[in-house]
């Protein structure tokens, strides 16, 4: 009996919707030997390829041949998708909250006066300023005499001194270091000295404690306008470019012309600092000729420019121990 | 100072806008502090003119008046004073406004006719006694505006001045200044007075026995005063500059005083015994009750006014109550003096008695204006009081004044001190028009003479400032230095500082800063003892606090402080420290000597994240591992030793890293004795780090040397060993690393245990070993011997038992 032609249509379309529905691994080798396993309705016709009439033989087989490698591919296909399924409903089981806050490695915070005065002395540094420093606890002639504050002078009200057993004084401005750095130096130089002060007076906006940065220059040729433009550089590097600053007539002992620099914050000018010229006596004191070197001088409000940048209103809560204040920055 | 800008205006033109003013004024040095507005506070009055005027209709005392408010419609007000009338400008409260007595001012009904408001009277505005009738105002008031704009009040410029302008603590030296920087000329008050016959020397005879203290003393004599409360425009001149009136004589002498600088003085002189008065040094055991009711003990160091028999002021501070001048003086003798200002200030000083007087005295005042002020008061006093001013001026001089002489300045300097072109005549022109007289020497420089009232201007850097200032700083245009470029340093314990401030940030401590004054009872909370050297604290006389006059010697106190704190406040969980010097007195030494510390605080609080890892360790690893960490971070090589000296540490729980001789860190849990003194009720974490001996430590420590790493595969053994619970871990742990031979490249413990199965007394130590060579791979063998070798080394030398 000649072989009846087989339909191979009708096996593609059987095929084609029997890989889709296949929704396990297991039924989907199921499926795929169903076509193409040993007793597969593809391999039959595979096999019986040799009782077709030799004229047709070669059609259908090659027919029948392509037929198996598209199964093949939808089988790999669909082998796929269901692998991919079953990794996301693995990975699923493993799901996290990932609202919950983060595992913390709790840092802590550095102080609002540490950031700002590592600011300013990196900003000085790159002008070749060296930090130097000096104690605390000062003696009266570098805190007042060697600055020109003469024992019985009112300039010594500008300064609300905290008193030490024997004589010696809480230094009231960071300037005693100018002292100390001076005097055993050739010039010319630059120097920075950022630290803490204490005064007296405290209120509202005043603490007992609070934060200098002194900075010298002696060269031989120095002037005013390079103190103006170092400070003005400065304010612009800490504040913006866009801060009001002025410049305006002071008085200090240890400087001679002296000015002092407001700069602009919350409907006012702000003192943040004195400077000057550095007075040719605090020159000769230190053993500096003033016939041959100048110098300019400052001595800047590191707490008023933390107070400015974190929008701190008052100066007592830097020197807050509240742990809420003190981790916020 | 407070500067009232209409008083001013009668010494020079001023400019229109008092901002303008003051901010001038500002750049130059004398810093305004605020603009004040003195006059009577008004706000919500304001000027009405009675359009209309009638009875009222239900009530025969009162009036209905039409009051037109320069807005809108005019309102009807019912008014009940008998002197109103149609056309006049009065003073109108609004609905809604307090009056100074706290009444408020309502819309109300008065006998059936609605009233929008009161006209008010002198005493209803709080501006005086007058009730008869309301408060007429002159014709030209302007309708609608405040009353207070009307009222006469002046504007007040507060400036704060710097200590070497004494000059300008008067309104004829904010003259001065108004005029160097806008030009003008000045007017003087008139001072001449009109003399009598009879002559001043008549009545008194002036002497000055301490010429070192006295430079000059100049008295004039007004006979038959008539005294009394001083006319109302002498009064609010006074209260605009912040005085207080207190009857003719002495506001005579404080307007005056207001006006040049010069502090005068009014005696009673009939009070003067012996007719004289003597300017000499206080004796010893000489009293004065002085106008404030004190009694003041005299130095021989003060100076004083006395008569024949007795001090009757003390020189420039303040007079006696036994020459003041009262309702019955008939004579008054004024003092006029220029006294040394370093004597003023040490006797003002040593009195704690500051005065007007003083204030200007100290800061120096102007000798050529002493002749001049009395003047002016003996002809003001005579013109209010009826009296008579005596002929002459009684005058005696001391030792000339100090005076700074000519400065010759090189007309170069001011350009190279501010940097900007400077021509000489420009210069010239400047310091001219701040009273500098200058004149060109033949050596080009400039001889130049201050004017009597500048004692600040000595040196040529004076006269640059001078220059700056007329010109205005910010005319000045910044540049930036030139100069060789040379590396920044900076000392290694700043850098040290800086880096310990931020490894302990990233251990999660955060940074504070303290006054660092403590008290004795913080030294005995933390169970120092007598002798320890921390009790040698750095002592201030004027401390804050007065119980806190010690500076630290030990940082913990204020943490600890700051732990209480915190935990009052529900903050359990509290992380701090802080990096400071420490102080501690040194023989023989004025200075202290100032250590560099840090230390930190722990509390453990309440965990908030349950889902991270279990229950963390004791505090003290916690602060332990932080010095750990802090050490590996600086290469230093430091032994940890049980243990520890430290009176304010828990003496089971505490312990202290060593180099060398250096103790260089502290950690433990706190002493329960010290916690109960600081109300600390939570387990606290301590550690101190001295950074001194860290930086020693870090300069000696070796730089770390790059090893390589095997290629050979590792081999790992644990090793579980019963101890006695007595010996410490790390013990083990140190003996196995130093006797494990070359091959044992590391060694943790991952274990500690005690409980089931295991002896009392004992304890189970699991440590994990790793093996490795560089060359080859390691036979099993080889690890197995080793590993016999080291736990027949720890039996023999701890006890050791394998498990």
């Amino acid at each position: 009996m000649p072989a009846e032609t087989p339909d191979l249509g009708a096996i593609e379309r059987a095929a084609l919707g029997e890989v889709a529905a296949a929704d396990t691994p297991q039924s989907l080798r199921e499926t795929r030997a169903r076509f193409l396993g040993r007793r597969g309705s593809l391999s039959g016709v595979l096999r019986s390829l040799g009782e077709l009439p030799a004229e047709r033989r070669s059609a259908i087989g090659s027919a029948a041949n392509a037929l198996k490698q598209r199964i093949e591919a939808w089988v790999g296909e669909r082998q796929a998708e269901l692998e991919r399924d079953l990794q996301s409903a693995e990975l699923a089981k493993h799901r996290l909250d990932v609202t919950l806050p983060g595992a913390s490695l709790r840092r802590g915070a550095l102080h609002p006066v540490t950031f700002v005065e590592r600011d300013m002395v990196e900003f000085f540094q790159g002008l070749g300023f060296s930090v130097v420093e000096g104690p605390e606890v000062e003696s009266d002639y570098n805190n007042f005499e060697a600055l020109n504050f003469p024992p019985d002078h009112p300039a010594r009200d500008m300064h609300d001194t905290f008193f030490v057993e024997g004589g010696a004084v809480l230094r009231t401005h960071t300037s005693p270091v100018q002292i100390r750095a001076m005097r055993d130096r050739e010039p010319p130089f630059r120097f920075i000295a950022p630290g803490r002060v204490f005064r007296t007076d405290h209120g509202s906006t005043k603490s007992p404690l609070f934060h200098q940065i002194e900075g010298f220059l002696v060269d031989e040729e120095v002037t005013f306008a390079d103190l103006k433009g170092v400070l003005y550089a400065f304010a612009h590097h800490l504040m913006g470019s866009d801060v009001p600053l002025r410049f305006r007539a002071s008085f200090f002992p240890f400087t001679e012309p002296s000015a002092e620099m407001d700069f602009w914050w919350n409907d006012q000018w702000l003192e943040w600092g004195g400077c000057g010229m550095i007075h040719p006596r605090v020159l000769e004191n230190v053993g500096v000729d003033p016939a041959r070197y100048r110098g300019f001088a400052f001595g800047m409000g590191i707490d008023r420019t933390a107070m400015r940048r974190y929008g701190i209103p008052n100066i007592h809560a830097l020197f807050d121990s509240d742990v809420r204040i003190r981790e916020q920055l | 100072m407070r500067v009232p800008l209409g008083w001013l205006s009668e010494f020079i033109d001023l400019p229109e806008d008092p901002e303008t003013l003051a901010e001038r004024l500002t750049l130059a040095g004398l810093e305004l502090d605020e603009i004040l507005r003195t006059g009577p506070e008004l706000e919500g009055v304001r000027v009405g003119q009675v359009v209309a005027h009638e009875r009222h209709p239900n009530a025969d005392r009162l009036s209905l008046c039409r009051v037109d408010l320069g807005e809108g419609e005019p309102v009807d007000i019912v008014c009940g004073a008998p002197n109103v009338a149609p056309g006049q400008k009065v003073a109108v409260v609004s609905p809604g406004t307090r009056l100074p007595d706290g009444t408020k001012v309502k819309k109300t009904k008065i006998r059936g006719v609605v009233s929008h408001g009161m006209i008010c009277s002198l005493r209803e505005l709080g501006l005086g006694d007058e009730h008869s009738g309301i408060l007429v105002l002159d014709a030209d008031a302007e309708i609608g505006a405040p009353l207070a704009s009307q009222m006469g009040g002046e504007t007040v410029l507060d400036l704060e001045l710097t200590p070497n302008r004494g000059d300008c603590t008067s309104l004829l030296g904010v003259a001065r200044e108004v005029r160097a920087h806008f030009g003008g000329t000045l007017r003087l008050p008139p001072c001449e007075p009109n003399e009598v016959e009879r002559e001043a020397s008549d009545d008194i005879r002036i002497s000055i026995e301490d010429p070192a203290g006295c430079y000059c003393y100049a008295g004039r004599v007004v006979l038959g005063v008539k005294l009394g409360p001083s006319p109302d425009w002498l009064r609010e001149r006074l209260e605009a500059c912040g005085q207080r009136s207190l009857g003719i004589a002495v506001d005579v002498t404080n307007l005056t005083l207001l006006e040049f600088g010069q502090p005068l003085h009014a005696f009673d002189l009939a009070s003067i015994r012996g007719a004289e008065i003597r300017v000499r040094a206080a004796r010893a055991d000489e009293r004065i009750v002085t106008l404030d009711g004190q009694t003041r003990e005299l130095s021989t160091e003060d100076l004083v006014i006395a008569d024949a028999e007795r001090p009757v002021a003390i020189a420039g501070v303040m007079g006696g109550v036994e020459t003041e001048v009262g309702e019955t003086t008939v004579d008054i003798l004024l003092e006029s003096a220029h006294f040394a200002p370093s004597r003023v200030r040490r006797t003002a000083r040593r009195l704690n008695l500051h005065s007007e007087a003083s204030y200007r005295f100290e800061r120096g005042i102007d000798p050529e204006g002493v002749v001049r002020a009395v003047d002016r008061a003996a002809r003001l006093l005579s013109e209010l009081s009826g009296g008579a001013v005596s002929r002459g001026v009684v005058e005696a001089r001391g030792d000339p004044a100090p005076v700074p002489g000519p400065i010759r300045l090189d007309p170069k300097l001011p350009e190279q001190l501010l940097g900007v072109p400077l021509q000489t005549e420009e210069v010239v022109a400047m310091l001219g028009r701040v009273g500098v007289r200058t004149e060109l020497a033949p050596d080009g420089r400039l001889e130049c003479v201050a004017p009597s009232w500048r004692n600040d201007l000595g040196i040529p850097e004076d006269l640059v400032e001078e220059v700056g200032r007329v010109l205005g700083y910010d005319q000045i245009e910044p540049t930036m230095p030139i100069g060789a470029a040379v590396p920044a340093t900076e000392p290694a314990a700043y850098r040290l500082a800086d880096r310990v401030r931020d490894l302990l940030v990233g251990s999660g401590l955060s940074e504070m800063r303290a006054f660092p004054a403590v008290s004795d009872s913080d030294l005995d909370a933390m169970r120092l003892a007598e002798d320890d050297p921390r009790r040698r604290s750095v002592r201030l006389l004027n401390p804050i606090v007065e119980e806190e006059p010690c500076l630290r010697s030990d940082l913990v106190p204020t943490l600890l402080r700051a732990v209480h704190r915190n935990l009052s406040h529900q903050l359990d969980r509290v992380r701090l420290f802080e990096v400071s010097r420490v102080f501690r007195t040194c023989e023989g030494r004025q200075l202290p000597e100032e250590r560099l510390r840090a230390a930190a605080v722990l509390t453990r609080g309440e965990r908030q994240n349950l889902w991270e890892a279990a229950e963390p360790a004791p505090l003290f690893f916690e602060a332990k591992g932080i010095v750990e960490g802090l050490l590996r971070e600086f290469r230093v090589e430091a032994r940890f030793r049980s243990g520890t000296e430290q009176p304010y540490l828990h003496p089971a729980a505490a312990g202290e890293f060593v180099a060398g001789k250096d103790v260089l860190a502290t950690v433990g849990e706190l002493h329960p004795e010290v916690a109960a003194h600081f109300e600390i009720e939570d387990a606290c974490g301590v550690l101190e780090l001295d950074l001194d001996a860290l930086e020693t430590a870090e300069a000696g420590a070796a730089r770390s040397k790059f090893v390589e790493v095997s290629k050979f595969p590792a081999v790992r053994r644990d090793l579980a060993i019963l101890v006695d619970e007595a010996r410490g871990a790390g013990e083990v742990l140190e003996a196995m690393c130093k006797g494990g031979g070359s091959t044992l490249v590391s060694v943790t413990l991952f274990d500690r245990y005690q409980g089931k199965g295991i002896p009392d007394g004992k304890v189970s130590l699991a440590f994990r070993l790793i093996f490795q060579r560089p060359d080859r791979t390691l036979r099993d063998a080889e690890v197995a011997g080793t590993t016999d070798r080291i736990v027949k080394m720890l039996a023999h030398r701890f006890g050791g038992e394998l498990r």
